[in-house]
């Protein structure tokens, strides 16, 4: 049992309800200082409301909030406590203005000398690799760079905590990537305490120290990332509602590599080794989609049908059903000119080396 | 939210002391003000920026002039909305002072309409009289296809003027308007003589804005009759009584000292002269005529005899009960 | 042809001698409009705000009320505010009708359905994570409210323009309340009408280019202005986040 101060954060009992429908249903999370700590869910699951409880900018409908050890009471506290928690957003915000105005409109508020400023928004802009940006217009780079600006306005304010809900959602995977090395560094050099939502099961095995499974706005399990992956019994069922995750049975080839049937006549070919009971992940973005079926040097081909379109900032998800429904990413241009439609006959492609294996 | 609470009231306090401001400004740092409500065609013709100088120079008054049609110009009177009128139509003005609104009337002068027409003057009617000449402008007109009378159409003084010789013709206006050759402009003069210099056409006009459009070259129309008993104008002065109504705030407001004094003014022989003289320089002629000394002599002047008749009511400029015992104005 | 040729040779003519009619015909109605402008705006954006922020029944009618104000007609509500301001009328005690002040409220009036409908519609369209977005920088309730404020400026800026604009050019207004009292409250659009009507045909065109090339230039200073996205304003208000 630890000392209470190595807890920045302690949540008892947080409930929200919004006009009647329940998004946290009575949450207990201790955040240790830190860490990085993820909340793994499906969308719907309560991340995002979670995350802004944790910003202050939501207040429980019931429930304790702690900080440091202090209760946080009311309305006037949370306006303190703001200055202590930043958030970044999944669709990234940036104010109309050059990036250095983005970057110090938390400093301005809390009253930075300006002779720091500068200083600061530079060693910001540093650890986000983007030297150089201040006087570039905030609406006018890539929407990765933008998130990248998101980021640095949120160190430069040195919070103790820092909150990010799926900031590579919407990115290309070099931004993406990007932006998880950041987040690495950050807690590397820094020692923030961060708190990121997620539904990549790649990103929550590689990022945080902890992680806290959410779904329907309950935590189902809180553990380290070999305690959630090893173990798997309770876990099984939270996974499957994840994207891309399917149990099966896993069988060596005579090519070095794992046939895993997942049931439904779909069997996925992996280059990870394995066999037996194990559960497989694919990343959304490692799959690519054809209306017509192509020679190429990936193991993985399926046909199915498109069952669901969504439209997010910068892609397009599709939910594809081959036997077992599969989730692509694909950009806006893709989509227009594939002219796709639900129920058009499509491919799906991915390689062996994509196929990511648990063992159960 | 806190912060649009204050913005309201950031509006409501400058609108305050907006209006405030502005009117204490208006009223106490600046002269008392005369209103003087008159028609378009005294106005436009400049005569009343020249009285309201002289005026000025020796009065501490500041006079504002809102020119407006005649009938309009009675009913901002009417309103308390102003402290003078300044019009040319007898029968409107008999109303006026009969519903105890005007008090002290003065005739202060006088010109004459003028029927203007084509050069080539097809219809005849030059040398004849005004009535005479609507005669033979309606049968000429009855007798071809374009528009050849424009009427002002807009109640305006002038446009009364027209109908009541329409009326001393033997004709209706009223219907004459829809037959083809009649035009109705429905504007003030200056359009409305535009208008007949477009169709080569007659009108009735005052004598200042002809004499305006004509030597700026606007138009070309000549004058073709004046100087007629039917066609004479005669300008009055009415000032508005002081208790005008048992809104005691209305009844403070109306400036009657002032109207008054600018009336005895008009009447007093520099306001006179400078009446008689106004346009000379200009146009060659005056544009007005100085109708007091005229009245006054008991003079036998036929134009005498006329405004009498015109403009006379029961045998006075103004009866007496419509003094309000300002003897001083009546000798 | 010839007219117009006279109006724009007599128009340089009283501007570079620097007649002092023209001049103060100008100034009053720059002053006139201009305050106009002012209260429409101090008015206008409050009620922008809650209209484009603020979720409440009836909003949609609302709106739909303020657009169709836009375009009033300014002799109709020229006649209603002189009926009203007429000292027969219930405003009468106020004794404003034929001063200045009395345009300045009939144009603001007249104004402030464009101020608001604009107004409105860029706040609206300000994304709604600005304000999560501040909050969760450190700002206060008021802060964020600025944050908002700040991304819809440029639609805010362009409202008051407009509005100024309608407000300088219009004439029914100005003509009834007013009453274009020569030397009080004659200002440049019933100057014109009036100079028109008693054939002073060049001075109305010489008029009427300056009305013209004030309204142009204004237009195009803000323009220039908002392109560059209000960097070069200096004001100072670092509390707020500026």
């Amino acid at each position: 049992m630890e000392s209470p101060t190595s807890w920045l954060v302690d949540l008892r009992n947080i409930t929200k309800i919004f006009n009647g429908i329940t998004a946290l249903d009575n949450i207990n999370l201790k955040i240790r200082n830190g860490e990085i700590l993820a909340l793994l869910g499906p969308s719907g699951s309560g991340k995002t409301t979670l995350l802004k409880i944790l910003a202050f900018i939501e207040k429980p409908t019931s429930g304790e909030m702690y900080f440091e050890g202090r209760r946080v009471a009311d309305n006037k506290d949370a306006l303190q406590m703001r200055t202590e928690s930043t958030m970044v957003f999944q669709k990234t915000a940036v104010f109309n203005t050059t990036v250095y105005n983005n970057v110090v409109y938390g400093l301005k508020i809390r009253g930075t000398p300006k002779s720091k400023i500068s200083e600061e928004v530079k060693d910001a802009l540093r650890l986000v690799r983007l030297e150089g940006f201040e006087k570039r217009h905030a609406k006018e780079i890539s929407g990765g760079e933008q998130q990248r600006v998101a980021i640095a306005r949120a160190l430069v304010l040195k919070t103790k905590l820092i909150l990010l809900d799926e900031p590579t959602a919407n990115l290309d995977p070099k931004n993406a990537s990007i932006i998880e090395e950041i987040i690495t560094t950050i807690n590397h050099e820094l020692r923030t305490t961060m708190v990121m939502a997620t539904h990549n099961m790649f990103q929550a095995k590689k990022l945080p120290q902890r992680i806290a499974l959410l779904t329907d706005g309950r935590i189902n399990e809180v553990g380290t990332a070999t305690d959630i992956f090893g173990s798997l019994s309770k876990t099984l069922t939270s996974f499957a509602v994840l994207e891309n995750t399917f149990k099966g049975t896993a069988k060596p080839t005579v090519n070095e590599t794992t046939l895993v049937d997942v049931g439904k006549g779909v069997q996925v070919e992996a280059t990870a080794k394995a066999s037996g009971k194990v559960s497989i992940f694919i990343s959304p973005k490692d799959i690519i989609l054809s209306k017509r079926r192509f020679a190429s040097s990936a193991r993985n081909i399926f046909r199915g049908r498109i069952a669901e379109i969504s439209d997010t900032d910068s892609v397009v998800r599709l939910k594809v059903d081959v036997g077992k429904p599969f989730t692509v990413q694909i950009t806006k241009r893709s989509f227009d000119e594939m002219r796709i439609n639900l129920g058009t006959e499509v491919f799906l492609t991915f390689k062996a080396s994509s196929v990511q294996i648990i063992h159960d | 939210m806190n912060m649009w609470r204050k913005m309201i009231l950031a509006a409501s306090i400058t609108t305050i002391l907006v209006i405030s401001g502005t009117m204490v400004y208006y009223r106490y740092f600046l002269k008392r003000g005369l209103i003087i409500s008159t028609t378009t065609s005294l106005y436009d013709t400049g005569l009343l920026e020249v009285l309201e100088k002289e005026f000025e120079a020796t009065h501490q008054v500041d006079v504002r002039i809102i020119s407006a049609g005649t009938g309009i110009a009675i009913q901002h009177a009417e309103r308390g909305d102003a402290d003078l009128v300044l019009v040319h139509s007898p029968s409107m003005e008999k109303t006026f002072l009969a519903e105890g609104v005007g008090v002290c009337r003065k005739i202060v002068a006088y010109n004459f309409f003028v029927i203007v027409g084509p050069e080539s003057d097809p219809a005849k009617i030059n040398g004849t009289t005004p009535v005479t000449a609507l005669k033979r402008i309606v049968d000429y007109g009855r007798n071809q296809t374009n528009r050849i009378w424009i009427s002002r159409g807009d109640g305006s003084g002038t446009h009364i003027k027209e109908k009541s010789l329409w009326s001393k013709a033997g004709y209706n206006d009223t219907e004459l308007s829809r037959e083809a050759w009649y035009a109705s402009a429905g504007s003030g003069m200056g359009a409305t003589l535009v208008m007949a210099e477009q169709f080569s056409a007659y009108t009735l006009s005052d004598t200042g804005t002809y004499l305006a459009y004509y030597k700026a070259g606007t138009i070309s129309l000549k004058l073709l009759m004046s100087q007629e008993k039917d066609l004479l104008n005669v300008y009055s002065a009415i000032a508005v009584v002081p208790n005008l109504s048992a809104n005691k705030t209305v009844h403070e407001e109306i400036n009657f000292r002032d109207a008054i004094d600018f009336i005895k003014y008009l009447v007093s022989d520099e306001g006179q002269s400078t009446i008689e003289y106004y346009g000379k320089a200009q146009y060659g002629e005056s544009l007005f005529h100085g109708a007091v000394k005229l009245l006054a002599q008991n003079s036998t002047s036929e134009i005498a005899q006329w405004i009498r008749d015109y403009a006379f009511f029961n045998g006075t400029e103004c009866p007496p009960e419509y003094r309000y015992n300002q003897t001083d104005l009546y000798g | 042809m010839n007219e117009i040729f006279e109006g724009l040779l007599k128009a340089f003519q009283l501007i570079f001698s620097g007649d002092p009619t023209v001049f103060e015909i100008t100034l009053r109605s720059l002053y006139i409009s201009g305050l106009a402008t002012v209260i429409s705006a101090l008015w206008g954006i409050p009620i922008a705000v809650f209209l484009g922020l603020k979720d409440f029944q009836g909003r949609f009618f609302l709106k739909s009320l303020f657009k169709a104000l836009i375009g009033i007609p300014t002799v109709a509500l020229g006649l209603f505010f002189y009926l009203i301001l007429s000292k027969s009328g219930p405003l009468g005690f106020l004794h404003i009708l034929y001063y200045p002040t009395a345009i300045i409220i009939g144009e603001a009036v007249l104004i402030t359905p464009i101020v608001v409908s604009f107004s409105a519609n860029a706040l609206e369209a300000v994304s709604p994570e600005i304000i999560d977005l501040a909050k969760t920088l450190g700002a206060s309730e008021d802060q964020a409210f600025f944050a908002v404020f700040k991304e819809a400026l440029n639609g805010i800026l362009l409202a008051t323009v407009a509005s100024f604009n309608r407000a300088f050019a219009e004439l029914g207004v100005a003509q009834m309340i007013g009453g274009n009292i020569f030397g009080f409250t004659n200002v440049l659009t019933t100057t014109i009408a009036n100079e028109t009507a008693k054939g002073n045909i060049s001075l109305s065109i010489a008029l009427s280019i300056i009305l013209l090339t004030i309204v142009f230039g204004i237009n195009l200073i803000v323009d220039i202005l908002s392109k560059r996205r209000l960097e070069i304003w200096k004001w100072r208000a670092p509390h707020l986040g500026w």
